[in-house]
């Protein structure tokens, strides 16, 4: 069971939807609770199972209620559990936290969360190990680091605390006081924070704050959950920048309890690992920055210490200090020195790439004393970053890929400040001569993400200096001459053009690289020519046939020398997609600008491809043909204008697509659509017919073992009663778009998610039109075991306008008791007989062990509304007669061959529901129905 | 301060990369929705999670030469920080995805952004990279052990340890501290009651002889082009690593370096967190300033309070007039043959002792060596088994005159072509020099025994040392075109 324990928990974790989808949440929360309770399980089992509920609490405990439930289930776990197993109560800590705060108990004070917050208080104070071994110490690290997430998920939470957490943490004298540390700032931090928020509130409030003195006149204030009303304001980081403001508490010069605090923190911060000393750093100076009465000066001391330190969150909350306090804190001479340092740490040989890269953005974003714009977010160079100093940072290529473009980009912004003259010049020179290096490397043939990595340098060296066209132009020759040696950079080559000209709109660029590269491809000899050149080649032709300034003559050209048997033998073989290559070329011909002195050649092309040794590209080549010689000038040009004044490249393929009709292009291309179009929803239940034959006769083939017997013979066929049918309606999704209001020929594909069903056959609707009720599609599910699923629908289908789209449906839920059947048994054994088959099988399961099992459930009803259930719910499947009111008896069949039998009665106390079934595994799925429609029964009864 | 999510993929037998630890932290994420409010992008599940992290990394779909998602060429600072493009009905972006990555391991995290997410803010806004980054090299440095060779077994038995490391150093999304490399976290000897408060940082108390040991480890680089229109370059750092062994719960030792008369400054000094004040003075020095020549030249002192492994105390870099060893490389391409000569001259301030001194010649781009015929005044030469390398080994000591030469000819008539290399096309080629030096540095900067401190009752004993090592030391061809390595000369 361990060891299936650790798949299924994997399992979960690694997919929780396609997991819950087997099960419900309810039952697999039950599951773990029920084997956290259970004795045998081990701890490393246990611990084990705790882990979905700390990572995916929210998930679990679906509602508030739930969330409470399961908390006072792990309190009572971890009060009987023994103090020696640690690790097992640690976790428990953690996963009771995370409940707790995601179903927002916490937030409204729920019961079980007060009870928690004695119990971690309790063991927080509980320094009764001090003199043994230490071994409960991690109980109280952990209870410590769960305070402060409650603290820090509900701000304010411990506020009244403080004095009591303070004396913790001066006493703690062990690594622990760390944990103290870091509660007692975050809730001082936490307070403060409130006390700016209250009016009025000044150095008296602050004293007595820290004095614990909780009669302050805005205690009262504290029921009103400052957490909820003050949005997330709280949760948020004080350190802003120049554009952030800081709620201030105004206190006068006079606050030396505060000031004695503060420095008594930050002298025993040395104690701290690295990681929380930058957090304890953070986090005062909020404090100090919301307190104006306290100078920023009470960090002097500490900086030349975390100025030198080799760790880089000191270094950063370091540089967060400096953003806070500027200078009142940093003299100009400090700031040089900060500047020079991160330059220094950019490159230092001891460091890891992703630090160095840090150091660069910390450079981009640099908190200057006096900055000159306050461009938030925005890469901006700091002044003090002379081209001297930046030079430490030029790119070179033994960088790697990140590197290499992290320093390709800061260099670019530190030449194009300096200007074209001088040093700027001389740098730019360095850079172009390294985009060449680059470029030489990937002539020699380099890996594929070098290949990345010149594109992405050649792209920043374009951004910054596209206008320098000494450099450009003889950027645009060597990239051409690379292409006619690696035709396969095309891609790589038309997505630099895309996005040149994309984010330089002012700058022709692109189109003279386009222009260059369709003179490479167009005067180039035939006679080296290879397919694979070739298909790279139109390629490029369709890129360059997109932009209106570029004259075609010589496309055609070549077009029509490689579709000339004489002078090319490519096109001899009739390859498809070669052909389809061609045609994409003369479909962007079609609609390009210069068509009217295109016409004769474009004919003339489109004639020789009628002659194409494949019978498809002809019959498009025809079609091409017609529609360029028969269309009116006119009406072309006004299709294509259409499509010109929207602009862009997208549109115009869109604009052709519709010129084209469904004939086409639908039939070459199935769009996608954005959102889903359409959905399936269960259609009411029909009334199910001849559920039990009314008919009194009380023959059936002889005594119920027999007839047990009888009913079983019947599964000798494997395909008798295995399929359950659902009707579902086919409707529109409710947006407006008129586009989709008449669909046809509708194709739904359905794939699974588990394992539990059979495959299911695709289905087709012939139309679905909006205006018209809607269409029913019957789904035949074919179980394998009988659980609730979900499955995933997607749908091909054509719209009025030609297109074929595809669509992706929202999931399908099967529920659990849409997989019961009626007992399936000939119609001619009547209610007698079925009844015996019933009681032929309630005795078989209640003898035997095996996968048999049997239960009980319980609940409050009055007779009437149970009456209601019966007919509502179960009457398809009541063997016996509805008058019969003493005792129901229900039986679900479920495919392939599991049975779930009822008798229901009503005692004095309760209802009973004694179920037994063949299989347990179900006992989970039949409890959560009962529950749902029984307790729908008492919500509308009451 | 927090980070949402943590994964660790590695290569599962060698074959697909897969996640193989994930933890993912509840109540941050409970934050990071209130914090983030309609911007709120949730993480997804590891499937997907993985396929866009390989994507933004650009290792998804290695079969294909070309994809749009993959390769775009425009610009986005991706590391340390990605973003990653949720699809479907979670759409939106995920940001900022840290990564570290070695060898077969790579490391994410999410840190929690609690600043105003719109717009975008810095990186250097949120103290939680900086945190988040720390945390993924400690996780790393523990995954991949101490040796250089990771072996999956190991890495396996350390997967395994992970709750529990975690539950130490980072139980619900906040990072404490980093996991200690290769041992286990677990509860050392109690410490004594009294008033003085034991680090954090500190998991326990040395009882015992008291021994501290100080290894100084000097590293030089060099670029030399041996070519009159491009300046050769060199640059040294070093590192003090100690071990102390002493009794206390907060023990102070002081260490001094100091340097020669006339020796240039420690520039770039670097200390680690348990040095508990500095001077003004010794950081002042940095290799990007013009070096004024009045700048503080020590002793540098660094009193601190030692932690119980071993730690790198400070590190620094030096400007050093010449390179220890001059070199030049020549090659002709005569017929099928490659002329080769290459000469190597020891500076006569270097202690001509060392303790292994290699020259490696490696040839890409052609055909395996056939004959190889070559003079050498010094040393032995191996040509590799692959025969794309030759390897020079100078041996303990250069002769007299400190000068070696080798001269010669390489045919390349292998029946195989050897390696390639995008780089090393043509004449283009270097010589790599490997090489230790013990018992000197090339700053001259050395620590006394005598001017360590340690304030504790019993008198330690101090074990010091000091060497010299080559990294990166590459003599290029002065006949064909070496790469341009840095610009720094430039101005």
């Amino acid at each position: 069971m361990a060891a299936n324990w650790a798949e299924r928990i994997s399992a979960f974790s690694r997919r929780p939807s396609g997991f819950l989808s087997g099960t419900t949440a309810e039952a697999f929360l039950a599951e773990l609770l029920r084997e956290l309770r259970d004795d045998r399980a081990t701890y490393s089992v246990k611990i084990l199972l705790l882990s979905p509920l700390c990572e995916h609490s929210t998930l679990l405990c679906c509602s508030d209620s739930v969330g409470e439930e399961t908390a006072l289930e792990l309190m009572s776990v971890f009060v009987q559990c023994p103090p020696k197993s640690v690790q097992f109560r640690c976790h428990l800590l953690l996963a009771l936290t995370s409940v707790l705060i995601c179903t927002s108990c916490v937030k409204s004070h729920s019961r079980a969360s007060l009870d928690f917050l004695d119990v971690l208080l309790q063991i927080a104070q509980d320094t009764s190990d001090i003199h043994t071994d230490g071994r409960q110490r991690p109980l109280r690290a952990t209870a410590c680091e769960c305070l402060r997430e409650l603290e820090a998920c509900c701000p304010g939470l411990l506020s009244q605390r403080l004095e009591l957490l303070g004396g913790l943490r001066q006493q703690e004298t062990s690594r622990l006081h760390q944990a103290y540390a870091e509660l007692y700032t975050l809730v001082l931090r936490n307070a403060i924070y409130q006390l700016t928020q209250e009016t009025g509130a000044g150095a008296e409030h602050l004293k007595a704050l820290l004095g614990g003195n909780t009669s302050a006149a805005w205690e009262a204030d504290q029921e009103s959950d400052l957490t909820s009303s003050k949005d997330s304001a709280i949760l948020s980081s004080l350190i802003l920048g120049p554009m952030g403001t800081v709620p201030t508490l105004h206190t006068g010069p006079d606050c030396k309890e505060l000031r004695s605090v503060l420095s008594t923190l930050l002298d025993e911060s040395y104690l701290l690992t690295p990681l929380c000393q930058a957090t304890l750093l953070h986090r005062l100076t909020e404090v100090v920055a919301m307190v104006p009465g306290v100078p920023p000066a009470i960090f002097r001391t500490h900086l030349l210490r975390l100025l030198g330190t080799s760790e880089v969150s000191l270094l950063h909350a370091t540089l967060l200090l400096k953003c806070a306090f500027t200078d009142s804190l940093f003299s100009s001479e400090d700031e040089a020195f900060i500047l020079k340092r991160l330059v220094v740490l950019s490159q230092h040989p001891l460091l890891s790439t992703p630090e160095k890269l840090f150091y660069m953005d910390c450079i981009l974003h640099f908190p200057e004393n006096r900055p000159i714009s306050c461009s938030d977010g925005d890469e901006t160079l700091p002044v003090l970053l002379t081209p001297q100093l930046a030079s430490a940072l030029v790119p070179t290529v033994f960088n790697d890929s990140t590197t290499l473009l992290a320093r390709f980009n800061m260099l670019s912004l530190v030449y194009l400040e300096e200007g074209e003259e001088g040093q700027g010049g001389q740098g730019l020179a360095y850079l172009y001569e390294h985009l060449s290096s680059l470029l030489s490397m990937v002539e020699n043939g380099c890996s594929r993400e070098l290949v990345v990595t010149f594109f992405r340098a050649a792209f920043l060296f374009l951004y910054y200096f596209c206008h320098v066209e000494r450099y450009s132009n003889d950027l645009t020759k060597q990239l051409c001459q690379l292409y006619f040696h690696h035709t396969k950079l095309a891609p790589h080559l038309i997505n630099l053009a895309d996005q040149t000209q994309d984010r330089l709109s002012e700058s022709s660029w692109s189109v003279g690289l386009l222009k260059a590269l369709q003179r490479v491809i167009t005067e180039a000899p035939l006679t080296q020519l290879t397919s694979h050149d070739l298909s790279r080649h139109l390629k490029m032709l369709v890129r360059v046939a997109d932009e209106g300034e570029i004259i075609q003559q010589s496309t055609l050209t070549f077009l029509s020398s490689i579709i000339t048997p004489s002078s090319s033998s490519l096109c001899t073989g009739g390859d498809w997609r070669l052909g389809n290559d061609i045609l994409r070329v003369c479909r962007r011909l079609l609609v390009h600008p210069s068509l009217d002195s295109l016409l004769t050649p474009l004919a003339d092309v489109l004639h020789l491809i009628c002659h194409y040794a494949d019978m498809e590209i002809q019959d498009h080549a025809r079609l091409y043909y017609t529609l360029l010689t028969t269309l009116s000038r006119e009406k072309l040009a006004g299709v294509l204008a259409q499509g010109m004044e929207e602009g862009g490249r997208q549109v115009k393929k869109q604009s052709l697509s519709c010129l084209m009709g469904e004939g086409l292009t639908s039939t070459l291309t199935i769009q996608q659509t954005e959102r889903a179009v359409f959905r399936l929803i269960e259609a009411p239940p029909e009334p199910r017919a001849g559920d039990i034959n009314s008919n009194e006769v009380e023959t059936g083939p002889g005594e119920a073992s027999a007839l047990v017997e009888a009913y079983r013979d019947q599964f000798s066929d494997s395909s008798f009663a295995s399929e359950i049918t659902l009707q579902y309606q086919l409707v529109h999704i409710n947006s407006h778009d008129c586009h989709f209001d008449q669909l046809f020929s509708i194709r739904l594909h359905f794939s699974l998610t588990d394992h539990h069903y059979e495959e299911l056959g695709d289905i087709s609707v012939p139309c679905l039109l909006r205006e018209r009720p809607s269409t029913i599609v019957q789904l035949t599910l074919k179980p394998r075991k009988p659980y609730p699923t979900s499955l995933h629908a997607s749908a091909i289908f054509t719209s009025p306008d030609g297109r074929t789209w595809h669509t992706t449906l929202p999931d399908i839920h099967v529920a659990f008791q849409q997989t019961f059947l009626p007992l399936p048994v000939p119609s001619s054994w009547g209610r007698g007989g079925t009844l015996s088959v019933f009681e032929g099988l309630w005795d078989e399961i209640c003898s035997e062990s095996g996968d048999s099992a049997t239960s009980l459930f319980c609940c409050q009803l009055k007779e009437a509304a149970l009456n209601t259930l019966v007919e509502k719910h179960f009457l398809p499947f009541l063997i016996s007669d509805l008058s019969h009111k003493e005792e129901f008896k229900v039986l679900f069949f479920l495919p392939p061959r599991s049975h779930i039998l009822l008798k229901v009665s009503s005692e004095e106390d309760a209802v009973h529901f004694n179920i037994a079934t063949d299989n347990w595994e179900l006992l989970s799925h039949i409890n959560s129905y009962l529950l749902k429609v029984t307790s729908l029964q008492e919500d509308t009864l009451s | 301060m927090t980070v949402r999510g943590l994964w660790i993929i590695s290569h599962e037998n060698g074959g697909n990369l897969s996640i193989r630890f994930s933890r993912r932290f509840s109540t941050v994420e409970h934050r990071a929705k209130s914090l983030a409010g309609s911007s709120y992008v949730a993480v997804p599940e590891e499937s997907t999670f993985l396929q866009l992290l390989l994507t933004e990394l650009g290792l998804s779909d290695s079969g294909k030469n070309y994809v749009t998602l993959r390769d775009d060429c425009l610009y986005r600072p991706r590391s340390p920080a990605l973003e990653l493009h949720v699809d479907g009905p979670g759409k939106g972006i995920l940001w900022p995805v840290l990564t570290v990555s070695q060898g077969p391991l790579i490391l994410a995290c999410l840190p929690l952004v609690d600043v105003p997410p719109d717009p975008r803010p810095p990186l250097a806004s949120l103290l939680s990279v900086s945190q988040g980054l720390t945390l993924l090299a400690g996780l790393q440095t523990f995954l991949l052990g101490s040796g250089s060779k990771p072996d999956s077994e190991g890495l396996g038995s350390r997967l395994a340890m992970l709750p529990s490391v975690l539950l130490q150093v980072c139980p619900l999304g906040t990072p404490l501290d980093v996991p200690l490399p290769g041992t286990p976290a677990t509860p050392t000897a109690p410490t004594s009651a009294g008033t003085q408060k034991q680090p954090a940082w500190k998991t326990g108390l040395h009882r015992g002889r008291a021994v501290v040991n100080i290894g100084l480890i000097e590293t030089v680089r060099s670029m030399q082009y041996g070519n009159r229109s491009r300046q050769d370059l060199w640059d040294v750092y070093g590192t003090v690593t100690c071990k102390c062994e002493v009794e206390g719960v907060l023990p102070n030792v002081t260490v001094t370096l100091s340097l020669p008369p006339n020796g240039s400054p420690l520039q770039d000094i670097l200390v680690h967190p348990c040095v508990t004040s500095l001077d003004s003075s010794i950081l002042t020095a940095s290799s990007v300033d013009n070096y004024d020549g009045s700048a503080f030249s020590g002793p540098y002192k660094f009193p601190f309070s030692p932690p119980l492994e071993p730690f790198r105390l400070c590190s620094y870099t030096s400007e050093v007039p010449v390179p220890p060893i001059l070199g030049s490389y020549q090659l002709k391409e005569e017929e099928n043959q490659l002329r080769v000569s290459v000469t190597l001259k020891l500076h006569e301030s270097i202690k001509n002792s060392f303790e292994f001194c290699n020259a490696h010649l490696p040839f890409f781009n052609r055909d395996q060596m056939g004959v190889v015929d070559m003079k050498l005044s010094s040393g032995q030469l191996d040509v590799s088994k692959e025969k794309n390398l030759l390897v020079w080994i100078l041996g303990q000591k250069f002769p007299k005159s400190r000068e070696v030469t080798m001269e010669g000819k390489i045919s390349f008539s292998g029946p195989t072509p050897g390696p390639s290399d995008p780089l090393c096309t043509k004449l283009t080629a270097y010589v790599k020099l490997h090489f230790k030096v013990p018992d000197m540095t090339l700053s001259g900067c050395y620590v006394d025994q005598h001017s360590v401190q340690v304030y504790s009752s019993a008198k330690p004993r101090i074990v010091t040392s000091r060497e010299l090592q080559s990294k990166e030391y590459y003599i290029w061809n002065s006949t064909g075109t070496a790469p341009v390595s840095s610009g720094q000369m430039m101005m």
